[in-house]
């Protein structure tokens, strides 16, 4: 790789960018006026918003007892928290004198009499509904059978409705008669210090009716509501004065509360929201364009064939327009940040200063915290900025480029709406996703405090996870950018059919890297279907037995018969994809030795890191106890846990998968990507880091021995000796070769804690390391020494020499 | 400075599986030689260039091309070759001046060299008044000009030309095809494609008439009109092809008649 490339094309790229208007249309005029304008905009809105009159309609205002509830037209003002709240309610009485006092023109004063003279008219209705919900509610004696009362209502409702739909009015308050003299009595009653009041709950009730599917009726019915329970308020004071009673009476506990929040942390609350999630978007976005422009844009414009013929070697050429999308990426997001932060300040501490603000003065996060934002921003635009690349090769022309980035926002989109629930904190297994660890981890940061110090901790699995993401969406991009097919994608008529003959006939030797990654697919997705039909039928868990059998189908249907089956029908040589063939004696030993070395070795690694995983769910759990339970017998464990996995998980993953992967020139990548892929497909976090692990050991074994059987054997070995450990009596024979290196405490026939002599964990490393090591180093590849020799031999010899100089 | 030795490349068509675009071809050119690759549009022409240039990887066969394997050595194979086809486009967003300086650089020559040879190509080609003009303001021709420049600014042994001069006007044509010549006169090795006989008979030393993949037939001009006893090369190019589809018709019935 030559850096000086590399630098010549991002530098010729940065600036080609740079004369695009519309890139820096999008990365830096947009969100530089953008929130400005955005920020002008809303106080504008606010400024000019009124919100429409609503109006009331009161029936009984002669009944309504003191204090003053209506005055002019309105509800009094002292009822609202802001008094100017009372001039949203318009209030038209039944009192002679409201009517001819209202602002209102002709029309709609008759509109209004008409509807007080059909209240007149349907006032016994109402009444009876209220009565009839009162009863229905179980408030009252039920003066008949449930089911009678509902079809009464429903019947009043209906008839109500009718009316009320087309009525000037969007509440209805009706104070009953006799109202005032009723409540006047109680009144007396109090005074006279006489609380035997009989039958109060079911004594007269004022009546509100409005329509909560409405939305301009509900809002005045909660406006209404308010103003009635302040109302209320005043009249039960007054009624405790009378009865020489102490005020507090209706509140017993009397708390008080005590808001430590400091301004700081509010603004820190409200940055710890906005910045992680606009910091994801705006990568996504930053990237995306350019990446366009930098991938199909230029193959649609005839310049990437100029570049593919120059010396710079296609990796090069990834990566220095990688280079380029990432800069861009990085500054749009920081300058919206930027811009969004300043203009955010600015109108709250404008709209502050006017009062009524919850927010108050929103000051910046500290410096330090700022500094992680700009950290962050690297390997989430680095993330987003190879994805977006590659999509953008793949892509023939910008058109089709364009489509491409729907989904890749809907997928960032949920991830960020998932970090801003406020439910979701940063925990270990959360700061190994990607784009949701970096996301979670600056909005701890940002929120500081006390939680901050136990946030450091994550730092660096965050930043090492993200960066191995990221580079993974790198290498992905060059590897498309290789591929002749890809770079020279034609026009063609695509039709179902006709691919389907193509993929049965024009077979390979070995399954290709997209067969791979939809076998993976494949099996994810049938152990998807499996799982949720199971979880309707958790009875078939309640015997362990039934339980082993259907874990043993499982396993086969899902894992097992898919790549056997692609094998056959997608490649032509399917003994070959599967690695099917006889391996060396030394790798076979190799297949005996390594698990029972690495044993030990990952269960103390767990055990340690234990707390570090969120806890097994509950299903899971029962089927691990069961795996120690005596109720099955032990021939069904093995098979269900160690021999049908062996092989069936082998077969997919260092099989069919592998094979596929290993069809790129890189040596050592297809392990790692087969090893995360065989860890996903685990479902428990605990069970995925330790399934990836292996994954690598089981990888370097299938790749260097060329062979399944040796993976088959490590596999079975490693899950059995995991099945016999619970089964290990626990005072075995004193100075035994168990004795010596594990103690296994058990209680209840449970085990609480196995514990391995130090001793024998090293020799446990030393017997793994020296195995690793061989396998790295001198492990056999066959089929590179078969390669044929090439007449050309020493010619070549002669021009690498040249070359290198 | 340039072995092809029975170059074989495969695609995978959707309809007809795998197809030979380019099947079992053999040549040779030399320096100061111009060689033509005569043949219809589809006929292998712009594959076989893109393997030579690295572009594309063989299927099967060898090419060396200035010494260098290209599958084994493309990066040297691409240092020392100046590649023009329809494909290769000059960017928009750069003066003609910094699109040379930009392959220049990638070609790795040293700052002050490479400031006179673009002094010296700019003059040669007549190009001084484009220099600061941006690819999009170009015409068509003066976008070639650039194309040629930036061909030839690292003075590479071996220039590929593919249809150089499809869709150009007759003028900026016969300016292209100049340049060509003068490299010839100056040693370079040159293979040179097209489909226009014009082109072949004035310009090309040796040439391979290649149709469906396969070189029917490599000569000179009038070896080849002897050697086929027709008036000129036009008639020699449509007798190979005629003869070819003949065949192919008749086994294509002959199948049909016996199954």
């Amino acid at each position: 790789m030559n850096w000086k490339n590399i630098k010549l094309i991002f530098m010729r790229e940065v600036r080609d960018q740079l004369r695009d208007r519309r890139t820096l249309f999008m990365v830096a005029v947009l969100p530089l006026l953008l929130y400005p304008a955005l920020g002008i905009g809303m106080v504008q809105m606010t400024v000019t918003f009124a919100e429409q009159v609503r109006t009331v309609v009161v029936i009984g205002a002669d009944e309504i007892p003191e204090p003053e509830l209506i005055r002019e037209q309105h509800f009094a003002p002292e009822f609202f928290s802001f008094s100017e709240d009372a001039k949203k309610l318009r209030v038209i009485t039944d009192s002679p004198s409201s009517l001819e006092n209202a602002e209102l023109d002709e029309d709609s004063r008759a509109k209004f009499q008409a509807f007080l003279e059909l209240l007149e008219k349907e006032r016994t209705t109402l009444n009876r509904l209220a009565d009839i919900q009162e009863q229905v509610f179980g408030r009252k004696d039920a003066e008949k059978p449930k089911v009678e009362l509902i079809a009464e209502e429903a019947d009043l409702r209906k008839q109500v409705t009718s009316w009320f739909s087309v009525a000037p009015a969007q509440v209805l308050v009706v104070f009953p008669e006799g109202f005032k003299k009723h409540y006047e009595a109680i009144d007396d009653q109090f005074a006279a210090g006489d609380f035997n009041f009989g039958d109060i709950e079911s004594s007269l009730h004022a009546i509100i009716l409005h329509n909560s599917a409405n939305e301009k009726s509900d809002i005045a019915y909660q406006r209404v509501r308010k103003a009635l329970k302040e109302w209320e308020k005043v009249l039960l004071k007054q009624r405790l004065e009378t009865a020489s009673l102490p005020i507090s009476l209706p509140d017993p506990v009397q708390t008080t509360a005590v808001d430590l929040a400091e301004a700081e942390e509010i603004a820190a609350n409200v940055w710890s929201k906005i910045f992680p999630a606009l910091l994801v978007i705006m990568s996504v976005t930053g990237a995306f364009y350019p990446a366009i422009d930098l991938g199909a844009g230029e193959k649609e414009r005839g310049t990437m064939e100029t570049l593919l013929i120059s010396p710079a070697t296609r990796t090069e050429i990834v990566l220095g327009k990688f280079f380029t999308v990432m800069l861009f990426s990085i500054s749009t997001a920081l300058l919206n940040l930027a811009s969004m932060g300043f203009t955010g300040k600015h109108m709250l501490t404008a709209v502050g200063s006017a009062g009524a603000s919850p927010i108050g003065d929103l000051s910046f996060p500290p410096l330090l915290s700022l500094m992680w934002v700009v950290l962050l921003a690297v390997p989430l635009s680095a993330l987003f900025s190879a994805m977006s690349l590659s999509l953008a090769m793949f892509a023939k022309s910008s058109k089709e480029g364009q489509y491409y980035l729907t989904p890749l926002l809907m997928v960032t989109m949920g991830l960020t709406m998932f970090c801003l629930n406020p439910a979701i904190e940063l925990t270990p297994y959360y700061s190994v996703l990607p784009v949701v660890g970096p996301a979670l981890l600056l909005k701890a940061l940002l929120l500081g405090g006390a939680a901050s110090s136990a946030v450091w901790m994550y730092t660096i699995p965050v930043l090492v996870t993200s960066s191995l993401y990221s580079i993974l969406a790198l290498w992905w991009a060059i590897e498309l950018f290789q591929s002749e097919n890809i770079l020279f994608r034609e026009a063609e008529q695509f039709e179902l059919s006709l691919w389907l003959k193509h993929l049965l006939r024009d077979k390979e030797e070995t399954p290709s890297f997209v067969e791979a990654g939809v076998c993976f697919i494949l099996i994810a997705f049938l152990q998807f279907i499996f799982l949720t039909s199971i979880q309707k039928d958790p009875s078939m868990f309640a015997d362990p037995v039934n339980m082993f059998r259907f874990q043993l189908i499982y396993l086969i249907a899902t894992v097992g018969v898919p790549p056997v089956l692609m094998a056959i029908m997608l490649t032509k040589n399917p003994l070959k994809s599967l690695k099917l063939k006889l391996p060396s004696w030394k790798m076979l030993g190799a297949a005996v030795v390594l698990p029972l070395s690495l044993q030990p070795l990952t269960l103390e690694l767990l055990s340690r890191l234990d707390h570090l995983f969120p806890p097994v769910p509950a299903g899971a759990e029962e089927l691990l106890k069961a795996m120690s339970s005596d109720a099955v017998p032990l021939w069904l464990t093995f098979a269900t846990f160690a021999i049908a996995p062996a092989i069936c998980e082998e077969l997919a993953f260092r099989g069919f998968i592998l094979s596929g992967l290993q069809r790129s020139r890189h040596k050592w990548l297809p392990i790692v990507i087969s090893a995360i892929l065989f860890g996903v497909i685990h479902m428990i976090p605990k069970q995925q880091f330790n399934a990836s692990l292996l994954g690598l050991a089981l990888g370097l074994l299938a790749v260097r021995s060329r062979s399944l059987i040796p993976c088959i054997i490590f596999h079975a070995i490693f899950n059995g000796t995991q099945i016999l450990i619970p089964h290990l009596p626990q005072e075995t024979h004193n100075g035994s070769l168990v004795r010596f290196a594990v103690t296994i405490t058990k209680k209840d026939g449970v085990i609480t804690a196995v514990d391995f002599n130090a001793v024998f964990l090293g020799i446990c490393l030393a017997i793994s390391a020296a195995l690793i090591y061989w396998l790295v180093r001198h492990g056999q590849t066959p089929e590179e020494s078969e390669r044929p020799v090439d007449s050309h031999e020493p010619l070549i010899a002669e021009q690498s020499r040249l070359f290198k100089k | 400075m340039i072995r092809v030795q029975d170059l074989t490349k495969e695609f995978t068509d959707l309809k007809r599986g795998p197809v030979a675009a380019v099947n079992r071809v053999s040549f040779e050119v030399k320096p100061g030689e111009i060689f033509g690759l005569l043949g219809p549009n589809g006929a292998g022409k712009t594959t076989c260039l893109r393997i030579l240039s690295t572009v594309l990887k063989p299927t099967s066969g060898q090419a060396l091309v200035a010494g260098y394997d290209v599958v084994r050595f493309p990066e040297a194979v691409r240092a020392n070759i100046g590649f023009m086809s329809g494909n290769t486009g000059i960017y928009d967003r750069m003066t003609a001046c910094e699109m040379v300086e930009y392959y220049g650089r990638l070609y790795g020559i040293e700052e002050d060299r490479l400031q006179d040879r673009i002094d010296e190509i700019f003059e040669t080609l007549q190009m001084n008044e484009i220099r600061d003009v941006l690819g999009l303001k170009m015409s068509t021709g003066m976008k070639q000009k650039v194309s040629i420049a930036r061909t030839i600014v690292h003075d590479p042994p071996v220039l590929i030309f593919d249809e150089p001069t499809s869709g150009l006007d007759v003028l900026v044509a016969r300016n292209v095809l100049d340049a060509v010549a003068r490299l010839r006169d100056e040693g370079k090795c040159i293979i040179f494609s097209t489909h226009i006989m014009r082109e072949v008979e004035k310009l090309c030393d040796r040439v391979a008439v290649i149709h469906k993949g396969e070189i029917l037939d490599t000569g000179t001009v009038e070896g080849l009109v002897e050697k086929h006893n027709q008036p000129d090369i036009e008639e020699v190019f449509f007798k190979l092809i005629q003869s070819v589809d003949l065949t192919e018709s008749s086994a294509k019935s002959g199948m049909e008649f016996t199954s």
